[in-house]
C-alpha cells in the first residue's frame, strides 16, 4: 500500500464528458443510450454508460452497429466540438477554484496538486463535484493520491462503486485491499502503460496491475525503459511525475479534416484546404507563433478495395517566420497546384504548419501587413471568406447528428 | 631514455570531431549577445537550421507582398502639459460584467411562446441563465418537467411546488407526484432587442 505523506493529487474526469455535454441541453437524453460519432460520422468516439452496456465497443465503425443502434433506438450525435470545448472550459475554471496547480490533461481530465492544503480532502473535493454539477451540468468523479498514477487509478474505483459518492482516495486502502485492486486492473490499464508496453509485458508474464506491482524493478526497466520505471515507482507511492501546468509549446499545427465526399476537381479541394489553413492559421495567432514550413497533402482512401492508394505531399520552407494568412493562404493554393493530380477521388487533405518559432513581428518599420480579413471580420463574427473559400461545400464532413452548437451561435441558442 | 616520445600528452592530430560536421556546416564563431536579443538571435538560427536539416525548398519573400505603408508620424507628440484627466481613468462599463455574475455557469436561452409576457419576457427575447444560483421561490427559472423545457416563476408554498406562468392566458404547472422537476438555471435577466 502507498504510504501516506504529504504529496497528494487529484484526477478529476468528467463522466462520459461528450455524451453529459449532449444531455444537459436535451434532459430527455437522461438514461438514454448515446453514442457520438467521430468527425464525418465514422466510428463510434463516446458511448453513455447505457450504450456501453448494450455492447457497443470503442472506436467501432458506425455502419458495424448501425443495426443495434436502431433496434435498440441508441441515440446517435455527431460530435459538436464547439460545444464540447466551450463546456470543457467552463468545467476546467470551476476545477481550477480548488487548487493553485492544476494541468488541464484533456478535453475531460484534470489533475490538481492537492500537496499541502490544509483541508478534509475528501469535503473538498465533494463540493468540486457539485460545484461543477451545478454550475456547468456536467458529471464528474475525482480520483486521489499521493502520485498521478494512483490517483488515476484512484478515479477508476470512484467511477465504478456508487458507494465512494464518486470521490475516492486510494491512499486509504489497507494493503490487501489495494493488492486485490491491482490484481482487477489489467496492466495495460495502467496509466502510463501504453498497447506496445503491455504487449512486452505479456509476453514475460505480466498480465495485471498486481503482476505489474510485484515484479522486479530491474525487468520493468529493461522492458520499459526509464518511463515504465516511473510509473512502477509511482505505484509505489513515489511521485515521479510532476504536473505540468502549462501546456508544451507546439511544434506544429496540422489541420486536416476528412472530406465529406472524394473530391477530384481541383476548385473544390482548394476551397477545403483554404478553410482547413485558416482553422490553422487562426491556431498559429492565438498561440502568438509564426511558422516557417507549410506542407500541404491530399490523399485518396486507403481502405478502398482494388484502387491504388495515391498519397500526395509537399512542404515549402520558409526564409522568415511568416504568421499572416494573406500570405500562407496563397502559398496553400500555389503548393497544391504543384501535387495536384486530375483523374482521382480525394479523400482526407490537410495542411501542417512546422518549425514554429514566437511570432516577433519582424516586418520592417514601412510595411505592416495587411490583417485584413481577420480585423475586419471581428465586428461580422466570421462571415467573411476568402474568394477560395467559396464553393459548393462538398467537402465539409458529414455531420448528420449534429446538436446546436448552443454556446457559441447566438442563431443556435437553446429555445424555452 | 632521454628522448621523449610524441604519443604521450598533447593534441593528437585528427582527433575530435571533424571540421565543419555541425549543425551549420561551416565555421562558427563565439560572440556575445545582449540578453534581450538572445530569443530574436535564436529564432533566426532555428530557421536556418532547420532550413539546412530539411531538403525543403525555401521560399523566399516577394517584395511585392500585400503591404500597407502607414505614416509613422501622423500627428505631432504634445511635449507640454499632462492630460488633466490621466489619473482618473476608469474602465468603461462593460454589459458582461453587469449581467454576469458566474461566468462559468452562465448560459443565454431563447424564450419562445408567450406564458411570461407580464414578467417582461417576449418570445425571441434571449434570457440570461445562470445554473448556479439556487433555485428559491419566485424566482424565475429555467425548469425540465419530464424531460420538456419551460421557463416559469417558480413557487414553492407547503412543501407544494408551482410553475407559475405570467400571462392569464395560460395554465400554471403543479408538479405532482410522478412528476419529475429539474431547476436547470435561474433567469437573472432579459435581453429584449427591439426590431
Amino acid at each position: 500500500m502507498p504510504k501516506l505523506n504529504q504529496q497528494k493529487f487529484a484526477l478529476v474526469d468528467c463522466n462520459n464528458f461528450y455524451a453529459s455535454c449532449e444531455r444537459v441541453f436535451d434532459p430527455k437524453l437522461e438514461r438514454e443510450p448515446i453514442v457520438v460519432l467521430s468527425n464525418n460520422d465514422g466510428c463510434v468516439i463516446a458511448r453513455s454508460n447505457e450504450a456501453k452496456s448494450l455492447g457497443i465497443k470503442m472506436g467501432v465503425p458506425y455502419y458495424q452497429v448501425k443495426d443495434l443502434i436502431i433496434d435498440k433506438s441508441v441515440v446517435v450525435k455527431s460530435s459538436n466540438y464547439p460545444l464540447y470545448g466551450d463546456m470543457s472550459s467552463r468545467v476546467m475554471k470551476v476545477i481550477s477554484q480548488y487548487s493553485p496547480v492544476q494541468e488541464v490533461y484533456s478535453i475531460d481530465e484534470s489533475f490538481l496538486d492537492l500537496s499541502g492544503l490544509m483541508v478534509n480532502l475528501n469535503t473538498h473535493m465533494q463540493a468540486l463535484k457539485n460545484q461543477v454539477k451545478s454550475w456547468t451540468g456536467i458529471p464528474v468523479c475525482v480520483g486521489m493520491g499521493s502520485t498521478k498514477v494512483l490517483a488515476k487509478l484512484a478515479n477508476r474505483i470512484a467511477k465504478i462503486y456508487p458507494r465512494f459518492n464518486g470521490v475516492f482516495d486510494i491512499d486509504t486502502l489497507p494493503n490487501d485491499r489495494f493488492n486485490k485492486l491491482l490484481e482487477s486492473v489489467e496492466v495495460g490499464d495502467i496509466w502510463g502503460v501504453g498497447h506496445k508496453s503491455a504487449q512486452k509485458l505479456q509476453q514475460v508474464g505480466i498480465h495485471s496491475a498486481y503482476d505489474f506491482y510485484q515484479a522486479d524493478i530491474g525487468i520493468i526497466e529493461t522492458l520499459l525503459g526509464v518511463n515504465g520505471k516511473r510509473v512502477y515507482r509511482e505505484l509505489y507511492g513515489h511521485a515521479c511525475l510532476s504536473l505540468e501546468e502549462i501546456a508544451p509549446a507546439r511544434k506544429q499545427i496540422v489541420s486536416s479534416r476528412s472530406f465529406g465526399a472524394d473530391l477530384s476537381d481541383f476548385d473544390e479541394i482548394n476551397q477545403a484546404l483554404t478553410s482547413l489553413t485558416r482553422k490553422a492559421v487562426n491556431k498559429l495567432n492565438q498561440q502568438s507563433l509564426a511558422a516557417t514550413s507549410l506542407s500541404v497533402f491530399i490523399y485518396t482512401n486507403p481502405f478502398k478495395k482494388g484502387v491504388e492508394c495515391i498519397n500526395l505531399s509537399k512542404t515549402m520552407g520558409m526564409s522568415t517566420p511568416i504568421s499572416d494568412e494573406n500570405l500562407l493562404i496563397p502559398l496553400c493554393a500555389k503548393l497544391l497546384k504543384q501535387i495536384y493530380e486530375p483523374g482521382y477521388g480525394f479523400y482526407k487533405g490537410g495542411v501542417m504548419l512546422g518549425n514554429l518559432t514566437p511570432d516577433k513581428n519582424q516586418q520592417d518599420l514601412f510595411t505592416i501587413s495587411q490583417k485584413s480579413v481577420q480585423f475586419a471580420d471581428q465586428p461580422y463574427g466570421n462571415l467573411l471568406r476568402y474568394a477560395s473559400e467559396l464553393g459548393n461545400d462538398r467537402w465539409l464532413p458529414r455531420a448528420e447528428f449534429q446538436s446546436n452548437r448552443f454556446t457559441t451561435h447566438w442563431s443556435e441558442l437553446l429555445t424555452v | 631514455m632521454n628522448t621523449i616520445t610524441q604519443n604521450h600528452g598533447g593534441a593528437r592530430t585528427g582527433a575530435g570531431r571533424k571540421k565543419n560536421s555541425g549543425k551549420f556546416k561551416e565555421d562558427t564563431k563565439v560572440m556575445r549577445v545582449p540578453v534581450s536579443l538572445v530569443e530574436q538571435v535564436k529564432s533566426t538560427l532555428d530557421v536556418y537550421k532547420s532550413q539546412l536539416k530539411s531538403n525543403v525548398e525555401v521560399f523566399e519573400f516577394d517584395a511585392n507582398a500585400p503591404s500597407l505603408s502607414i505614416p509613422i508620424f501622423s500627428s505631432r507628440v504634445q511635449a507640454g502639459f499632462p492630460s488633466p484627466a490621466d489619473d482618473h481613468l476608469e474602465d468603461r462599463l462593460d454589459l458582461n460584467k453587469h449581467l454576469i455574475h458566474h461566468q462559468e455557469a452562465t448560459f443565454f436561452v431563447r424564450a419562445q411562446g408567450e406564458s411570461m409576457l407580464n414578467a417582461g419576457i417576449h418570445p425571441g427575447d434571449i434570457l440570461v441563465v445562470d445554473k448556479s444560483l439556487p433555485a428559491k421561490s419566485s424566482k424565475i427559472v429555467i425548469a425540465v418537467v419530464d424531460g420538456e423545457f419551460t421557463v416559469k416563476r417558480l413557487h414553492k408554498y407547503k412543501g407544494k411546488i408551482t410553475l407559475k406562468a405570467e400571462n392569464p392566458e395560460f395554465d400554471d404547472i403543479e408538479i405532482c407526484e410522478g412528476n419529475e422537476l429539474i431547476i436547470w438555471g435561474v433567469v437573472t435577466s432579459v435581453i429584449h432587442q427591439y426590431a
